[in-house]
């Protein structure tokens, strides 16, 4: 059995509620840093945890922190990103509905940290029975003095407020998440200035992502240096997995980041295998957004070595012949599965959701998808692929926020690692109409284009 | 100034600047949509992409959007690398996936921005073979058509509309390549700026509805560069004409007076030049035929010359040439202004301000840079809406200066200074009768009567500069008020005090003026900006002429007198009883005029007189510029002539030397200029008639222009001979010359390439800069550092009386105005005539909203619904001046309500 740091109570009948989370430890970590500690010393032990954003970007957490600007007579806030939206990823949603004393509880440690007296979390719109959730919970850690003025007597005043999107995915960035916090159209902007000098109302601001808040819990219970013993190399701690597709077991799943891609989904203990006694052809493990790898590229590196789950190992090889631990998001593809299909369920998908603020994201991944629809319904022609090719080329790294990226990668890895598979769709349209592909060999990528500026 | 490296080449460029606009102020072709010089850079289309080289030895470099980029010294770009130049095709690609093809019906197509930069980009092979997306277009309102389907999601109309202008009800709505850009539904665009968006849409989503009445493409347009005559700020317009009828009216770009932007009444209230009501031949009236020929004409009014007393009456709506012509006809000394005594007095005290030289009057462009602005009375939303805009740009821009001083990011990353700024704000006192829209945007407000805004002025004036007297009894908010207006002013670099005539009060003009000279003797540059009522009333009032009260008792003197009215309804000018008292004591009324009214009803002989279009004219605006509006077409019917070429006739009459020699304006300029010595250099307002290139005119019309030989075919088959404009160096024809013409002649912008109104970058010094030559016009004020004189002498508290009211006008932008209202859009946006007064006073009186009230004004009783308004001071009676149909009031007097009707 992996450590668990997050879920290590997760099965606790009641740990929903005030009571059984108290009983059980609960609020433990915030007293401890209320009363014992300073805030720079929370902020120490955070950065010796070696803590990475779990939203996807996996930047440092506790780096993030110390960049807040501190203007004297100025409010901070945080912002708790439960926007979770990317395709294939729902561990956050886990958390909030079963644990949330445990993203309130690293709410306080956290704010207390940076010095905030206002926190959002910012929740969204689909997830609607949440709110409901976080809100009992609020009013359950406010009633036992957790939240609201003088903190169990400590002189700490904080309130969490929840607030809910309406349902688009651009809010997950963090600039049009404060965009639509502020009641705007949920447009990115364009950094500088950055969030940490010039955020929500104008105001220093850290937007977090839920599973990395709640991980300051037990950073704090068991100490940084403890904490940064999990896991491997930069990759410390353990990462919240939301594993779905065709295996045996889906669900979310915490594990240590010391555990290889193969024992991941082969495992009893996590996903238990290929449902139905396939094969695996394919998998994206961190979310729609990152590149996806043929089942060869994924269980073992292009230099041959074993694939580990953490952000270094499947990053191996860059664009070429890795992918990205993202945030966790874990698809699976057997070989039943068509890559074209898979790829335009992605893209029609990035194209409802782009904001509609610059000209390549906007219209190039509309166009990808039409393309798409017509090589996956057999209308598609040989120049199809190399005109998705070049779509996908000019979006990347030319759009004022990371969306165009996120909708180009998708398309440009089925090509690199699939690209038989749509010349396939496109020679035999009845064929491909009727069955699958099935596995392939997928030993010529595609030579990388240099990727583009910024 | 850092130099930069174009593709190997250097070039030195201005500190400060995005390298689009290094680029295009080089002269460089570099293709952008969202960019805009008076709004900057957000980023959003990508088409202006370049690409930026670490060093000389960096041959891979990156893509980056030149308008996001700032120059550096020692940067190296390049414009013409393949990578850039493919990407920016691709951009185009992206953005005519769903664009139509529909420029062939397209009111922008051949002058279109979309067009010239696709053009310019390269792209022609079209990779998209899916269905385009379309939208349901809206009802906008009567000015502007709404094309959803041709948008390109460049985001300017929206950033111009509300971040520019103001605007709340245009918006962008949806997501993806579905986004909208128009109204929550249906309905008449708000914002009196909405006409600016068919100029500022790259393409044809927003055009000009009242061109489409009328449509002509834009290169079959005869045009010129005019002035507009719906406000004293004299806009830099182009007119344009095909068939005799004026088509169109686009923004003439004058960094100095409007920018890139005109008021909705400016740029469609044109439609009068077309009006049926136009006065189309001489008339002579009571005799059996009226209708007369010039001849008859000429005979008649020698025989109203001789041996009558001649009295002129001028024009603040009439140019100088045409003013000075009928000075120059009836005499000086017989010359009246055609305004009441009350409004001569305040425009005499605005001249001697404005020529003592004691204090320096802002251009626009200077009231958008001032750092503090007082407002003292004058309700420029209405009076003047091009300063309000720039007033709200000067708000914007100094809290966006403010901050980005502390933070390091240029003036232009309009997104990231709008981060920044949030809710900062400028600051702006609004000090008028009545709520404005600017009150939104104003660190401080107050609704009071005239003379009481005028003591917190003096007060003010008193706190800057404790010599001057202190207000008598003033009340401690008064005090408070003064206090902080005093300090923001005196801790601004640029304050500017704008103040105006539309009150009718003599004692803000001078209370403003005792603001500015204290905060001039604290060596600032302080700026005091009046606005006045028509487009010449400054011209007119430099002119030092009498009242019309002057007029009427001079008329009344004699038994025989001839009065010429020179463009102006007295009835809309002057009470319509001293109006009525002054034509029955003249025996004989001439009126010129271009436009049928009641005073074109009360005249004897009955003269056609040019518009604007037609006409050659000088006029004065409020910062005291002269500028030159050119003549846009002859009239096809030759009865109609500019009022000064019939009063040069008309006065050749009386002499013998009259050898048939007319007088070209420019030499009417020089008459006046020798003659009054405070119109020294107005003939340099623009190049003389006989200025010309190696011999070549400057054509009015542009090379593309079609049918030349064929518009007129179903008359003659022969084409006739080009008309000859003697006037102006400028030429009815396409030929001439092509190169840049001096700012005060150029007809109309285009530049090889660009074939939108996007070409004044051509004209350009540099982007947003002024244009190559200098702005156009002169300016006949200036400082030269006088001391100034302070006026001390401060009005009474305004108190309610019991049972009357003080009469005061309220402008409205649509409605006020004699010749904007010809205009149907206009008309239909005009509000129905009412009477206004404070919630307490109409409780008083026992009256409700709606009741028809009865005031006598001049022995003439008028009776109109009430309407009560929240914001007005007690005492006060509000009446709107000028609609269509109302007489003139008297001002400023004291009136009571007589009846009134339930």
């Amino acid at each position: 059995m992996g450590r668990k740091l997050l879920f290590d109570k997760a099965h606790i009948e009641g740990i929903r509620y005030y009571d059984v989370y108290r009983a059980n430890g609960g609020y433990g970590s915030a007293e401890k840093a209320l009363k014992s500690m300073t805030p720079e010393q929370v902020l120490d032990e955070v950065k010796k945890s070696g803590l990475r954003g779990r939203g996807g970007a996996g930047f440092p957490t506790g780096m993030k922190w110390s960049f807040i600007a501190k203007p004297e007579g100025v409010p901070r806030y945080l912002v708790c990103n439960a926007d979770e939206s990317e395709p294939g990823t729902f561990k956050d949603r886990y958390l909030m509905e079963f644990i949330p004393h445990l993203l309130i509880e690293g709410l306080l440690i956290s704010s207390y940290t940076l010095g905030c007296n206002s926190c959002y979390i910012y929740i969204r719109g689909e997830y609607a029975w949440i709110p409901d959730i976080l809100e009992q919970a609020i009013a359950e850690a406010k009633k036992n003095g957790w939240l609201g003025k003088n903190i169990q007597g400590t002189g700490f005043d904080l309130e969490i407020y929840v607030q809910r999107g309406a349902g688009a995915y651009i809010c997950g960035e963090e600039t049009a998440l404060i965009e639509s916090l502020e009641g705007k159209r949920g447009n990115p902007r364009i950094k500088p200035p950055f969030p940490a000098v010039k955020g929500l109302w104008d105001c220093p601001t850290v937007v977090n992502n839920v599973e990395t808040l709640a991980t300051v819990v037990p950073i704090l219970r068991i100490g940084g240096d403890e904490y940064a013993k999990y896991g491997t190399g930069k990759s410390t701690g353990t990462k919240l997995i939301s594993a779905c597709g065709n295996i045996n077991k889906p669900g979310v799943y915490e594990i240590e980041m010391n555990i290889s891609v193969e024992e991941f989904i082969y495992s009893d203990e996590y996903c238990g295998g290929i449902a139905n006694g396939k094969r695996l052809k394919a998998c994206i493990p961190g979310g729609s957004s990152v590149p996806i790898l043929p089942a060869n590229l994924l269980l073992k590196t292009a230099k041959g070595e074993q694939r580990m789950m953490t952000y270094e190992s499947l990053a191996d090889g860059g664009f070429a012949t890795g992918t990205m631990l993202g945030s966790g998001g874990f698809i699976v593809l057997d070989e039943d599965q068509c890559i074209v299909k898979n790829t335009l369920t992605f893209a029609r998908f990035y194209h409802h959701e782009s904001c509609g603020q610059c000209s390549p994201c906007r219209e190039g991944t509309g166009w990808m998808k039409r393309v798409l629809h017509n090589i996956e319904h057999g209308k598609g022609k040989m120049s199809d692929i190399d005109l998705l090719w070049d779509i996908q080329r000019k979006i990347e790294g030319n759009t004022i926020c990371p969306l165009g990226d996120a909708a180009a990668w998708p398309v440009a890895a089925a090509i690199r690692h699939f690209r038989d598979e749509f010349e396939w769709h496109v020679l035999h349209p009845d064929e491909a109409t009727k069955r699958n592909y099935g596995l392939a060999h997928y030993a010529d990528p595609l030579e990388i284009a240099a990727p583009a500026a910024v | 100034m850092p130099t930069i490296y174009i593709d190997n080449k250097a070039f030195e460029v201005k500190a400060g600047k995005n390298l689009l606009e290094a680029c295009l102020s080089l002269g460089l072709d570099l293709p952008y949509f969202c960019w805009h010089p008076a709004m900057g850079s957000v980023g959003a289309c990508r088409q202006c992409a370049v690409k930026v080289f670490k060093d000389e030895e960096d041959t891979r470099g990156r893509i980056v959007m030149s308008c996001m980029e700032s120059v550096k010294d020692g940067l190296r770009l390049s414009v013409n690398d393949k990578t850039a130049t493919t990407f920016r095709s691709q951009v185009i690609e992206w953005l005519m996936t769903n664009h139509p093809h529909d420029c062939p019906v397209c009111d922008e197509g051949g002058c279109c921005h979309l067009q010239d930069v696709t053009v310019m980009t390269g792209h022609n092979y079209r990779r998209y073979e899916y269905k385009k997306r379309t939208y349901t277009n809206q009802y906008l309102g009567p000015l502007v058509n709404h094309e959803m389907n041709r948008c390109i999601q460049c985001y300017r109309c929206v950033r111009y509309y509300r971040d520019y202008a103001g605007g709340k009800d245009l918006n962008v709505f949806s997501a993806h390549n579905h986004v909208y850009f128009g109204r929550e539904k249906d309905g008449v665009l708000q914002s009196p700026f909405s006409g600016n968006l068919v100029e500022v849409c790259p393409t044809g989503v927003f055009t000009d509805k009242t061109l489409k009445e009328h449509y002509t493409r834009k290169w079959d347009l005869t045009n010129a560069p005019a002035v507009c005559q719906h406000c004293s700020l004299g806009c830099n317009v182009i007119a344009g004409e095909r068939y005799g009828q004026l088509r169109n009216i686009v923004n003439r770009y004058n960094s100095e007076v409007n920018g890139y932007f005109l008021c909705d009444k400016g740029r469609f209230g044109y439609e009068f030049v077309n009006s049926e009501n136009r006065v189309t031949q001489p008339l002579i009236r009571k005799r059996q035929s009226e209708a007369v020929n010039r001849a008859t004409l000429m005979q008649h009014m020698s025989t109203l010359l001789s041996g009558h007393t001649l009295i002129g009456i001028g024009s603040p709506r009439a140019s100088l040439e045409s003013n000075y012509a009928l000075m120059d006809l009836v005499g000086k000394e017989n010359f009246y202004q055609g305004i009441p005594d009350d409004l001569v007095y305040i425009e005499q005290k605005i001249v001697d301000i404005l020529l003592s030289g004691a204090i320096h009057t802002p251009s626009l462009k200077e009231i958008e840079q001032a750092d503090a602005v007082l407002i003292l009375g004058e309700d420029i939303w209405n009076t003047a809406p091009v300063m309000a805009l720039a007033v709200r740009q000067s708000v914007m821009k100094t809290a966006a200066t403010h901050t980005t001083e502390q933070v390091a990011i240029p003036l232009w990353h309009d997104m990231a200074v709008r981060e920044l700024v949030q809710d900062a704000k400028g600051f702006l006192a609004n000090m008028t009768v009545t709520a404005s829209p600017l009150d939104e945007i104003s660190a401080s407000t107050m609704r009071a009567a005239p003379d009481d805004l005028a003591r917190l002025g003096f007060a003010i004036a008193h706190i800057l500069n404790p010599s001057l007297p202190e207000v008598p009894d003033a009340t401690d908010a008064v005090r408070t008020q003064a206090m902080n207006i005093s300090r923001a002013l005196q801790q601004a670099k640029h304050p500017v005090i704008i103040t105006g005539t539309s009150c009718w009060n003599n004692a803000l003009v001078r209370a403003a003026f005792d603001i500015a000279a204290a905060l001039d003797l604290t060596e600032k540059r302080a700026g005091l900006a009046f606005v006045m009522q028509d487009c010449n009333s400054l011209g007119l009032a430099m002119m030092r002429s009498s009242s019309f009260e002057k007029a009427i008792t001079s008329a009344e003197r004699s038994s025989n007198v001839t009065a010429i009215i020179l463009e102006n309804d007295l009835y809309r000018s002057v009470p319509a009883g001293q109006a009525d008292a002054f034509f029955s004591s003249c025996k004989n009324v001439v009126v010129l005029d271009t436009l049928h009214n009641r005073t074109t009803e009360r005249a004897d002989v009955l003269i056609p007189a040019a518009t604007f279009a037609e006409a050659d004219g000088t006029f004065v605006n409020n910062e005291a510029r002269a500028q030159c509006s050119s003549q846009v077409f002859m009239p096809a019917n030759s009865e109609v002539r500019e009022s000064f070429k019939w009063l040069s006739e008309i006065r050749s009459l009386k002499t013998t030397a009259g050898n048939g020699h007319e007088k070209h304006p420019d030499e009417i300029l020089q008459a006046l200029e020798s003659k009054f010595p405070q119109f020294k250099g107005i003939s340099r307002s623009a190049p003389p008639h006989d200025f010309r290139f190696h011999g070549a005119r400057i054509p009015r019309e542009s090379h593309r222009y079609s049918g030349r030989t064929a518009m007129q075919a179903n008359i003659d088959v022969s084409e006739p001979k080009p008309l000859q404009d003697d006037d102006s160096p400028l030429s009815y024809t396409m030929e001439g010359y092509r190169g840049p013409a001096p700012s005060p002649l150029i007809p109309f912008f285009w530049a090889p390439g660009w074939n939108s109104g996007q070409s004044v970058n051509k004209f350009q010094l540099e982007t947003g800069g002024s244009l190559k030559g200098g702005e156009p016009g002169v300016r006949l004020a200036e400082q030269t550092g006088v001391t100034p004189v302070f006026s001390r002498d401060i009005p009474d508290a305004f108190t309610a009386r019991q049972d009357k009211w003080l009469l005061l006008p309220q402008y409205h932008l649509f409605g006020s105005g004699e010749l904007s209202v010809y205009t149907e859009g206009i008309a239909s946006q005009s509000p129905a005539p009412y009477i206004s007064l404070s919630r307490h006073d109409a409780e008083r009186a026992g009256l409700k909203e709606g009741d028809i009230v009865t005031v006598k004004s001049d022995g003439k009783a008028y009776s109109l619904p009430l309407s009560i308004h929240g914001s007005l001071p007690d005492g006060i009676m509000l009446v709107p001046a000028g609609l269509r149909g109302m007489d003139s009031w008297s001002w400023g007097g004291w009136v009571n309500i007589s009846t009134v009707k339930v």
